[in-house]
């Protein structure tokens, strides 16, 4: 009997009663089960410590979840357009996705860089770049989210700070988020994208450096997400999840409080960007649960002191890795359940991934309905008009404490590894990641996992819908943004150039904080990927 | 002699995305395939001499970010330069249209999303021509 059969036979003979992380689910939950629950200490109001009915008092009947847009794609200038086009539509938070050239650091003409130039998301390269980005926009009034991450965060937030002064906009006024995550915030396993093109105790230098420039002097500004998101999307399960998102995040904590930074003060614009997989009531409680837990650790292991720093607020995107190629407007189903767990779990924003995900860029038609979709959850279905509904659930509240506790021991191990940066360096953290990949595969090979129409309920491939997808124009943008990098470094003075890049070499020798120095060497015309290699090269190493 | 079957599988560009990869890598090895995995950011040229090193029997790639035509077309142009004749074989987030272009290409087989392990082997051993 091949899988597909198996599967399908499967929900008549035995079903498994456990959760996606492997929790066991009794047949029913009564009293008993909630037995040690305590009200006030367990879960108490929302917007009140430990805040697992909420971080805020009101909730969705205060506000809506934020419905941000994703934009970036080719250059600064075609973005800037269609940001200008979303503006005069209502919207004013962007987030802004980055092409891969430039999340490594990389300049549009780096050979490495071949037919990758703005395909992703935008390209930025120069101080200009990033003027162009804000054309006819201050930082004060429109807010966007860049997901960067550290070396090439402590750039982006240095053209942010050149284009605020040049604008004459006070930096404590300055509003967005430099997404700034060192470990997570590239695709697939975080070995060998933190490790090969920059030495990953630099690339938390400058995380820091960027924490401490932020919580100084750019006060509205959220400093950093910690993108569980990505590191969910390799296959971890929700406990996983939980645990390697909490203990990475509180390890930079703790760094930042090493650095003199304030435990009362700088958490309250770090925030988390999480993903909300299928398995409905398991990351409904994951959601609680880690709420919960975020605040019993900074006050009982960080020492903060004020309620406020202790409320965790996060953005949830619905799980890419749920979607299948096969029969695509299913997708719209699972998007459509996982954003309903994303609202019981109280996200502050969410997004949904587009149904055509498995066959490449979504398209207008597609990014609408995953927009549509949570406009009716928000407004048709009633789920928002009464905070946190699913609150003294006997199972809810059972398994928002299983996962607490699960993720709690979880939390241990990478404790006792020495913390995330080792876990990481030493392949651990691989390891476990290609352990649940590989279950994952197994699972579904034998029916044991279901997923319609891959492994149970298919259709022969000729009878699926067409699905058409974006296209991109990789090559061309290369050929613009090679003409134009040439353009600008002929158009710079030379001796200014070098001074301030050997500044950066001496910078980084002293260990002054990098950002102003950054600063420095943008209003003179050093490129992106310029800036990465003197800091490389001030670090005695090089990868090519 | 060993008649067990060498396949190089690498990321080539700046792509990240290795789930699949890692996870296929595994599925074959699991099914006596012996398997050299290269990891991420290769450029062709790297591929196609770790394939003449290891006198591989076929090299699998695979990409999520939208490089399979501009990444593909320059190990086609590698292998040509290097006068080898291996099958290849492309998985991952692949739009209709593009398959049927990378088949023109001369890529023996493109391994969609959700392909079961049962049927992986099928198009590997396809393009083996085994």
């Amino acid at each position: 009997m091949s899988a597909a059969e198996s599967a399908q036979v499967r929900d008549h003979e035995e079903q498994i009663f456990e959760t996606a992380s492997g929790l066991t689910i009794e047949e029913i939950y009564d009293g008993n089960s909630i037995e040690n629950l305590d009200y006030e200490r367990d879960l108490n109001a929302p917007g009140e410590f430990p805040f697992t009915r909420g971080p805020y008092e009101g909730m969705y009947r205060t506000r809506i979840w934020t419905r941000r847009f994703q934009v970036g794609f080719g250059s600064p200038k075609e973005s800037n357009e269609r940001i200008k086009y979303l503006h005069q539509n209502g919207a004013n938070g962007f987030v802004i996705t980055i092409d891969l050239p430039t999340s490594y650091g990389f300049d549009s003409d780096d050979p490495i860089a071949a037919g990758e130039v703005g395909v992703t998301g935008v390209a930025i390269s120069t101080l200009e770049d990033m003027e162009n980005l804000y054309d006819g926009f201050g930082p004060d009034s429109v807010s966007y989210a860049l997901s960067i991450r550290p070396p090439v965060s402590s750039v982006t937030l240095a053209m942010l700070a050149c284009v605020a002064e040049d604008k004459g906009v006070p930096l404590n006024t300055v509003i967005g988020t430099q997404q700034n995550d060192p470990f997570y915030q590239m695709s697939g396993g975080p070995l060998q994208t933190t490790t090969q093109f920059f030495p990953i105790q630099g690339t938390l230098r400058l995380c820091l450096d960027n924490i401490e420039f932020i919580s100084k002097n750019m006060p509205r500004l959220n400093w950093m997400v910690t993108n569980g998101y990505n590191l969910r999307e390799t296959g971890v399960n929700a406990i996983e999840d939980g645990a390697f998102t909490l203990a990475h995040a509180f390890d930079i904590y703790r760094m930042a409080k090493a650095r003199g930074l304030d435990i009362n003060k700088f958490p309250l614009r770090g925030s988390f960007f999480l993903s909300c997989s299928v398995d409905f009531f398991e990351e409904i409680a994951k959601f609680r649960a880690m709420r919960r837990l975020y605040a019993r650790t900074m006050r009982d292991e960080l020492g903060a002191t004020e309620e406020n720093a202790c409320r965790m607020r996060f953005s949830v995107q619905t799980a890419g890795n749920t979607l299948t190629t096969q029969q695509v407007h299913v997708n719209i189903v699972r998007s459509t359940v996982e954003s309903l767990a994303a609202v019981f779990g109280g996200a502050q924003s969410i997004h949904l991934c587009s149904y055509d995900e498995g066959h490449g860029l979504p398209t207008e038609e597609s990014s609408r309905v995953a927009l549509r979709t949570q406009q009716v959850l928000a407004y048709e279905t009633g789920v928002t008009k009464t905070i946190d509904p699913l609150a003294g659930s006997y199972y809810v509240e059972n398994l928002t404490d299983q996962l607490e506790t699960a993720i709690t021991n979880k939390i241990r191990e990478v404790d006792e590894l020495g913390g995330m940066a080792k876990a990481i360096q030493d392949g651990w953290l691989e390891e476990q990641i290609n352990a649940a990949r590989y279950k994952n595969q197994r699972d579904i090979d034998s029916g044991r996992k279901p997923l319609v129409g891959v492994n149970c309920y298919t259709i022969p491939p000729e009878e699926d819908t067409p699905v058409k997808v974006h296209k991109i124009q990789a090559d061309e943008w290369g050929v613009k943004r090679s003409e134009y990098l040439k353009q600008y470094r002929a158009d710079r003075d030379s001796q200014k150039w070098n001074d301030a890049m050997s500044k950066i070499d001496s910078g980084w020798k002293n260990n002054e904080n990098m950002v102003p120095i950054i600063m420095n060497a943008l209003r003179n015309k050093a490129t992106m990927g310029e800036i990465h290699e003197a800091m490389r090269q001030a670090q005695d190493w090089s990868f090519r | 002699m060993s008649t067990q079957k060498r396949i190089l599988l690498a990321k080539m560009g700046l792509d990240c995305h290795d789930t699949g990869i890692i996870t296929v890598a595994q599925q074959l090895r699991e099914n006596g395939f012996e398997v050299i995995y290269l990891g991420l950011h290769n450029t062709a040229e790297q591929v196609v001499k770790a394939a003449i090193e290891e006198d591989v029997d076929a090299i699998g790639v695979s990409f999520l970010s939208g490089q399979h035509m501009a990444q593909t077309r320059l190990l086609a142009e590698a292998i040509k330069e290097n006068e080898i004749d291996l099958p290849i074989i492309c998985g991952g987030v692949i739009p209709d249209d593009d398959a049927a272009e990378l088949r023109n290409l001369g890529i023996s087989e493109v391994i969609k999303p959700g392909t079961l392990t049962e049927d992986i082997l099928i198009l590997v051993n396809r393009a083996l021509k085994v």
